[in-house]
């Protein structure tokens, strides 16, 4: 059963244009002239319960607005929503306690109050009972480490540690759905480690179905089988990660590193070549030539080590995006 | 229920981790509130009456706007505005909460710090200056009195709320606001009673909003008014409550529509 289907969404935006400078303004004040954007145009997918997807695309794709929509904060140009059986904007109560939106950019704290207190204001918006809400509490602010800091006020907090408390205060009615747009963003090597390892656990463990933005390729690849690609507006994968790349990027990489110098002009004819700083050579091998290439290496020239390697999935994204754009 | 308290306490608990800044401003309010009473209290001095005010219900009408402007002109819901424009808003439409009584009990944890204040410092003036001042003892007039600012208390609220929905087209959000406050400053009667300006202004008055915040409260406190005013000044403040409320959420609907929750 899909605990999210989208048929056919498109939203625009109306952007207005102003010239630089101050007649560029005085102008504005007589004629403003309009542009439509189109952010999201005609895409359409379903997600099952307890599914984890990546919603991938450059800046200004249309994954947030896309997030938005199926939240309810957007109402949409065109098309349908359904998320838990719900229409989005219509903002039911029942709809919300469900779902959840994480934001890296988002502030729903109280800046000037401990954190704390934001917690108890959402226990009883959402009308979280006692027992649950100490559970819950104790056991995000244990992982992500924050028990020191739950009564210091938000303002005296870190980026990092802000960062944390806005993912707790977003948790604390356990959402079925998640959202969560750049979940990472701010936070140090070993936080953005923890945090996935949580969004894998809370994944599992509720059955909660996540849609998930993120500018690291690591967070997709480490926490997500199914991705959808998005750009300009539109769906360009959908699809397993896995066949993402056998699908965009049919080749390996060999890196080769040599004993001895070696001709440029020899190696050219080995094939299309990624990198060549001796006495490292990186080569792009379409797959049903790995093995000729490779052994015609180790044949022809005096090699320390070489090593096949699968394209990095940053790679691949960088291809599709580019590709599209033609 | 709970929930709205808890955004009450907030409130008080954020205005309290600025003192300095709440008292220098409850300050700013004594000085100009005593500048008007000593003013009025020379003008009247004597057994002179401008108008049909002597010194005591002059005095009392003064005293009784700074109450009541505690109570009823305290509103921070113009606020609105600053989180439609900064995207801040988005975290209250993600939560199933109310954002009109969001707002109404914000005020109400604002307007209880104002008013424990505002009465200190009316004491303080009571017992360092010894005013005259005029008590009503009619319980019916105070019932009226009581009554008519919980109707002011609603439409200053929707105003000001109405004000801040302005955020959803356009980001000059304080170009409004600033004209409303000239216009209040002058029409609410926080500086003089408004019967005081000629007869022919003061009948368009009685139709605007303005007249009913601070004044018709007041009016009705000293006694002065006659049955069929107060029936008036009741039914016209009702409708204006009513007409506010309506028209917020009408703008409050459209204004959704076209909201890109940008900001962030």
């Amino acid at each position: 059963m899909s605990v999210i289907s989208v048929f056919h969404l498109s939203k625009y935006y109306q952007i207005h244009q102003k010239e630089p400078g101050i007649t560029g303004s005085i102008k504005s004040l007589f004629s403003r002239k309009y542009e439509t954007v189109k952010a999201v145009n005609d895409i359409s997918f379903k997600i099952n319960e307890g599914e984890l997807v990546g919603f991938i695309g450059p800046n200004g794709a249309g994954k947030t607005t896309t997030l938005k929509c199926l939240s309810g904060l957007l109402y949409p140009t065109k098309g349908e929503i359904r998320v838990l059986g719900f229409n989005p904007y219509n903002r039911k109560p029942e709809f919300l306690k469900s779902i959840s939106l994480v934001m890296g950019q988002k502030n729903q704290l109280w800046w000037d109050l401990p954190s704390i207190d934001t917690f108890l204001l959402n226990k009883e918006i959402y009308a979280v009972p006692d027992g649950e809400y100490n559970k819950v509490l104790d056991e995000l602010s244990r992982l992500l480490d924050v028990k020191k800091i739950l009564k210091t006020p938000v303002k005296k907090l870190s980026l990092g540690q802000r960062m944390k408390m806005e993912l707790i205060a977003s948790l604390i009615h356990s959402p079925k759905v998640l959202f969560l747009d750049e979940p990472t963003i701010g936070l140090d090597v070993v936080m953005q480690k923890n945090l996935r390892e949580f969004i894998k656990e809370y994944n599992m463990r509720f059955k909660a179905t996540i849609v998930l933005t993120s500018h690291y390729m690591g967070d997709v690849e480490e926490l997500c089988r199914r991705v959808i690609i998005i750009n300009f507006g539109k769906i360009v994968f959908d699809g397993q990660l896995s066949s993402l790349v056998t699908k965009y990027a049919p080749y390996k990489k060999i890196k080769v590193l040599f004993k001895e110098y070696v001709d440029p002009k020899k190696v050219d004819i080995l094939g299309k070549i990624d990198k060549f700083e001796y006495p490292l050579l990186i080569l792009k091998v379409p797959n049903e030539k790995i093995n000729s290439v490779s052994s015609n290496i180790l044949k022809n020239f005096n090699v320390e080590d070489i090593t096949i390697e699968d394209p990095e999935v940053e790679d691949v994204i960088a291809q599709v995006y580019t590709e599209k754009r033609k | 229920m709970r929930k709205y308290f808890l955004i009450a306490k907030n409130t008080w608990d954020e205005t309290l981790t600025y003192r300095v800044s709440f008292i220098m401003w409850r300050v700013r309010n004594t000085i100009q509130l005593l500048t008007i009473y000593f003013l009025w209290l020379v003008v009247l001095s004597g057994n002179k009456t401008i108008l049909g005010y002597d010194q005591p219900a002059m005095l009392t009408y003064i005293l009784g706007t700074s109450l009541l402007d505690a109570i009823v002109l305290s509103s921070r819901s113009y606020a609105v505005g600053e989180e439609i424009n900064s995207g801040n808003l988005m975290n209250f439409l993600l939560r199933p909460i109310n954002y009109f009584k969001y707002w109404l009990a914000k005020d109400v944890g604002d307007k209880a710090m104002n008013v424990v204040f505002s009465l200190i410092e009316i004491s303080l003036i009571f017992i360092i200056l010894k005013p005259p001042l005029f008590f009503q003892t009619n319980l019916f007039y105070i019932f009226l009195f009581i009554f008519s600012a919980f109707l002011a208390f609603f439409i200053y609220f929707f105003i000001n709320f109405l004000l801040g929905l302005v955020g959803f087209w356009s980001p000059e959000i304080w170009a409004p606001r600033f004209i409303f406050i000239t216009i209040l400053g002058f029409f609410s009667g926080s500086l003089f009673p408004l019967d005081i300006l000629p007869k022919a202004i003061f009948s368009i008055l009685k139709f605007l909003p303005f007249t009913y915040l601070l004044y018709f409260p007041l009016k009705i406190y000293l006694g002065q008014l006659a049955f069929s005013e107060v029936l008036q000044g009741l039914i016209i403040s009702s409708l204006w409550v009513f007409g506010m409320y309506y028209l917020v959420k009408i703008v409050w609907k459209k204004g959704l529509k076209t909201y890109a929750a940008y900001g962030k």
